[in-house]
């Protein structure tokens, strides 16, 4: 039988494209094991330590969410002017205003909102996190936990991934209220015939009561998934110091695929509603 | 196996630290009996701090059986080995590694707070005593980076002796001391050994690895070498002294 041969570029990409699918397929594997690991954990010790959890839980959840509370409003009022004023601009000028409450609870709540919270909190808490956790391990802290009998996984995994989920998910709220209302003054300020009541009536028409659900599952997913990568690439390997650099890229990577993916599986969701 | 046996190693094989397939000592064979004092000698890297590391549970052991006050070490992040691990008290090198967001006080109380669930003024008032003893009350409020080194190895002393353990394995304790501090430490371990108030006057099991074993030599009741990835036990105090090997010789810093 005569053999096929692929020309040599060809099988190169294949080879590497395989490599990188086989590495990318345990790297899954671990982290899927790693979070296993994690739920297991939270679940059996729920409760556990409060004295010393619940300080740990709070401070994350101020860490990550009260201090970002500036900057997400900010982005909801610039995104809000950007995105839902021009938006409502458009489509008063096409005539097509009575979409304008199903185009913002699409783009805005369903989609923009927890996106931006979870690419703030990424890019502002989840990159030092990642770096932090590498030290700890990298400085022992990790075994000192455990000979004093101190579950690592409780004491440094749990409250970050508690911290992340509360965060992105309240956040988002902001982003939504700060991005609708700064859109509305901004058509307001072009002087649109557009009245408040109005305006929010539309989006409350357009929002169904599964969407608060749907949305509080979506962002604390998308808060679970990335606190969850963090901890698992902060703490599954004693890192070099030449090596956090590239964990921490790695780790956005793998924030970001994580978020989108969990986005895609709501979009079949969403259109049934 | 009897019953006044803290630790027993039998055939292990104490795994590399460093991932490679060849332990770092090829067969320890150990018995700790309830109130010896053992000191482990041996360069810096020949893997002592290993072998006292897998003797308390914190590394698994490549081969071979360990068992810690009569039961072989349960699942790593079970309940069990959390309840054992507090009848041990491991001090590691170094500053002690003491956690950096946590104050001096709270690093020593969090296993008491962890485990008994005490408020920060439950477990202040318990560990009042242990603090005033370390001489630690001044520093309780400061970051452990704004402490000298050998203060920080102290608070980890201090944290590791929180829980009352039975067991103390201590990791090179002795080491960059200035004499102030080799002073207090000597004192330390010479009543660790013999009845700390804080362990209701009982003698405590100890284990200290060490790279230099003269200033050790009064205080140890029992000797082991590790060298060149060979495990030997030397005995007591005597045996130590009379011995021609010259590894331990070396040890015993008269080759200077």
């Amino acid at each position: 039988m005569d053999s096929v041969h692929l020309p040599s570029r060809s099988v190169s990409i294949v080879a590497v494209a395989a490599v990188r699918a086989r590495a990318a397929g345990a790297t899954l594997r671990r982290l899927v094991a790693f979070t296993l690991i994690a739920i297991g954990t939270l679940v059996t010790k729920a409760g556990k330590s409060p004295q010393v959890m619940r300080p740990l839980m709070t401070e994350q959840v101020f860490r990550v969410g009260v201090k970002l509370v500036p900057i997400v409003c900010f982005l909801g009022i610039t995104l809000g002017i950007v995105i839902v004023g021009q938006t409502v601009t458009v489509l008063q000028t096409v005539g097509a205003v009575k979409f304008t409450g199903m185009l913002l609870v699409t783009v805005v709540i369903r989609e923009l909102a927890p996106l931006v919270a979870g690419l703030v909190v990424l890019a502002r808490v989840g990159t030092a996190s990642v770096i932090e956790l590498a030290t700890a391990r990298a400085l022992g802290e990790v075994e000192a936990l455990e000979a004093l009998g101190i579950d690592p996984i409780h004491y440094l995994v749990v409250p970050r991934v508690v911290g992340f989920t509360v965060a992105v998910a309240t956040l988002t709220a902001h982003f939504v209220l700060l991005a609708l209302v700064s859109g509305y003054a901004f058509a307001f300020a072009r002087g649109l015939p557009l009245t408040l009541t109005g305006y929010f009536g539309d989006i409350a028409t357009a929002l169904s009561w599964a969407d608060f659900p749907l949305l509080a599952l979506k962002t604390s997913l998308f808060g679970a998934v990335t606190g969850m990568i963090i901890c698992y690439q902060g703490l599954s390997q004693a890192l070099r110091l030449e090596e956090v650099g590239a964990a921490t890229t790695r780790t956005v990577a793998q924030c970001v695929v994580g978020c989108l993916c969990i986005d895609a599986l709501f979009v079949p969701v969403y259109l049934l509603l | 196996m009897s019953d006044d046996a803290v630790i027993e190693m039998s055939g292990v094989a104490v795994a590399n630290p460093h991932g490679s397939d060849v332990p770092v000592v090829a067969s320890v064979d150990w018995r700790v009996a309830r109130g010896e004092c053992w000191v482990v000698a041996g360069q810096q890297g020949s893997g002592k701090t290993t072998v006292i590391e897998t003797a308390a549970g914190l590394r698994p052991a490549s081969r071979g059986e360990v068992r810690l006050f009569g039961e072989p070490l349960p699942s790593p992040a079970g309940e069990a080995m959390a309840r054992l691990r507090q009848r041990v008290g491991f001090v590691f090198e170094g500053a002690g590694r003491l956690f950096p967001d946590l104050g001096v006080a709270e690093n020593i109380a969090l296993p008491l707070r962890y485990h008994r669930h005490l408020t920060a003024a439950e477990s202040s008032a318990e560990l009042r005593p242990l603090m005033e003893a370390f001489q630690l009350e001044r520093f309780a409020n400061l970051a452990p980076g704004r402490i000298g080194r050998a203060w920080a190895r102290r608070a980890g002393l201090a944290r590791a002796m929180a829980s009352r353990p039975e067991l103390v394995l201590l990791d090179n304790p002795l080491e960059g001391l200035d004499p102030v501090h080799l002073r207090w430490w000597r004192g330390f371990l010479a009543e660790l050994v013999h009845g700390h108030p804080w362990l209701g006057g009982k003698p405590a099991t100890v284990v200290i690895a060490t790279d230099e074993l003269r200033p050790l030599l009064g205080i140890g009741t029992r000797f082991a070498t590790v060298d060149g990835g060979r495990w030997k036990v030397l005995g007591d105090r005597e045996a130590v002294s009379a011995s021609d090997d010259p590894a331990v010789r070396e040890l015993m810093d008269e080759r200077n």
